[in-house]
């Protein structure tokens, strides 16, 4: 599975990065964290504000660092548990 | 020589000193509870769904000016947005006018502005920055009209303005109460800042320990500089106890409350609360007064913890004491560094030099305060006790405000950041109107204070 963590490289990118990752390891996701920080390449995702964070390609969050269970339950979903 | 050097640092150490006990406190550290909150609790949703492609004018012009006072806090969120706005939302104009209203009407400069230099250049600076930042989108919409319209149907129309959401009645609530104890701690009004009960604390030692600190430290009444009571003392202590217990309680605050954090943001009541004591060293010991700024802090500040516990979610707080942390740790360090060399610049500038170039409201002074503060790039907030330093110098307020519109708009590195946004041509004249602007403000305000 790949993660995407868009965001030019403020606190609350690195916070939404952790958060990602920790999550995944703990649901024993294996999961590639890339972090986006082009402009134009954050812009080419349908959102408007960073944070964004993007599972296989879709637009999960953005623009807020969303909490510990959506993460998991987007990232169970995006495996098939 | 040596004793130059020595005047230097007692300016610089007098002015951060007067900074740290006297007028920050009480405006400086709700602001930025304030900031944090907006950061938070606000959805951003709740101001990007007016400014999409289907938006009116009249709808996406005065919510874009409305978005950089409530969002754009800090610099990685304007940018963002501001691309957003121009390649998938309302376009150029609006873009621009949330990106020229940002950086200059934003909770923490306005009340700093206010408290530091006066109202009367902070209420001109939210004014004249809204009015200008949308007279400066329409301008640059019309402009280039015709490449936006091709641009606009290059792209693809995006889902991300569509969202909706609703800033619940209890926000605002938070807000009103959180801005009340910003107002009752700076607002020089008599039934605030009289003391209707005093008292004095025995002790000759209060005496003894003012005129030592005033040989330390001495006021300077030509260059500005106040010099640091015992209360003042206090307060820096306390400030110092602030910064130690919440770095171990509020850094970590976003995965939960520890001993630290509950001690720190007493700690900070405690401070708000001390600072509003008037406190007079006399020849006997310390006459302490109550006034009506502490009654009303005690009050709001009791209201404010009281909602923060039962009104919101407990995810809410933590991401509202962690966006304010975020803001204090991002802006204060430099902030105090820039207090201080702005106030030792105070003892190096002839202040001849100040008076010869913007003592008076001529176009080529407000000028001269617009392009001064386009080169010198200063980080958030220091434009502020930089401008204290040019008042207490001699500059008249015209130029002061010319310069205190220009300098967060337009440093040179955010010009490079803009022109990789929308291209050379757009922000070659986008600098040409702010510059216009500006002096022009500058000029018109200087004709009304005079």
């Amino acid at each position: 599975m790949e993660i995407k963590i868009l965001g030019t490289g403020c606190t609350k990118c690195r916070r939404l990065e952790r958060l990602a990752r920790e999550v995944a390891g703990e649901l024993g996701v294996e999961a590639t964290l890339t972090k986006v920080k082009d402009m134009a390449e954050i812009m080419a995702y349908d959102i408007i504000s960073t944070p964004g964070l993007v599972i296989d390609e879709e637009v999960r969050a953005a623009g807020r660092i969303p909490q510990r269970e959506e993460v998991a339950a987007w990232i169970r979903q995006a495996v098939g548990l | 020589m040596l004793n130059y050097l020595a005047t230097l640092l007692q300016t610089g150490l007098g002015g951060l000193a007067a900074y740290l006990a006297a007028h920050v406190l009480l405006c400086l550290l709700p602001a930025f509870f304030i900031a944090g909150a907006l950061s938070a609790l606000i959805p951003k949703e709740a101001i990007t769904r007016f400014l999409g492609r289907d938006a009116p004018k009249w709808v996406s012009y005065p919510a874009a000016a409305l978005g950089g006072f409530v969002l754009a806090v800090c610099s990685c969120t304007i940018m963002p947005l501001f691309a957003g706005i121009h390649k998938k939302g309302g376009g150029l104009g609006p873009a621009v006018t949330f990106l020229f209203v940002g950086p200059a009407v934003n909770v923490l400069a306005i009340s700093f502005t206010g408290v530091q230099i006066g109202m009367d250049i902070a209420l001109a600076r939210i004014a004249l920055a809204i009015v200008f930042g949308i007279v400066i989108g329409l301008l640059m919409a019309w402009f280039f009209r015709r490449e936006d319209e091709a641009h606009n149907n290059a792209t693809n129309r995006s889902q991300a303005f569509a969202q909706e959401a609703r800033v619940p009645v209890r926000t605002w609530v938070f807000f009103l109460l959180l801005l009340a104890v910003l107002i009752a701690g700076t607002l020089p009004v008599g039934l605030l800042t009289d003391s209707h009960l005093t008292f004095t604390l025995p002790g000759t030692w209060a005496g003894a320990v003012q005129s030592w600190l005033d040989t330390i430290v001495p006021p300077n009444a030509a260059l500005g500089v106040e010099g640091v009571s015992v209360h003042g003392v206090l307060l820096i202590g306390l400030l110092i106890l602030i910064v130690g217990s919440a770095y171990l309680g509020l850094n970590r605050v976003d995965e939960g409350f520890n001993t630290w954090t509950y001690l720190s943001l007493g700690l900070i009541a405690l401070t708000l609360v001390v600072a509003a004591f008037r406190v007079v060293p006399v020849e006997d010991g310390l006459r302490v007064g109550i006034t009506g700024r502490l009654v009303a802090e005690v009050l709001l500040i009791a209201a404010v913890w009281r909602m923060a516990t039962r009104s919101f979610e407990r995810y809410q707080v933590q991401e509202w004491l962690w966006e304010t942390w975020r803001f204090a740790r991002q802006i204060i360090p430099l902030l105090l560094v820039g207090v201080f060399l702005a106030a030792m610049a105070r003892a190096i500038i002839p202040a001849d030099w100040v008076r010869a170039v913007a003592g008076s409201n001529t176009l080529w002074a407000n000028l001269i305060g617009v392009l001064f503060g386009v080169f010198m790039y200063f980080p958030t907030l220091v434009e502020v006790p930089v401008a204290q330093t040019f008042l207490s110098l001699g500059m008249h307020r015209g130029p002061l405000l010319a310069y205190l519109l220009a300098d967060p708009e337009l440093s040179l590195q955010s010009i490079l950041i803009t022109n990789s946004v929308i291209g050379r041509k757009r922000t070659a004249l986008y600098v040409v109107l702010v510059t216009i602007f500006s002096t022009i403000s500058g000029l018109v305000f200087g004709w009304f204070v005079r």
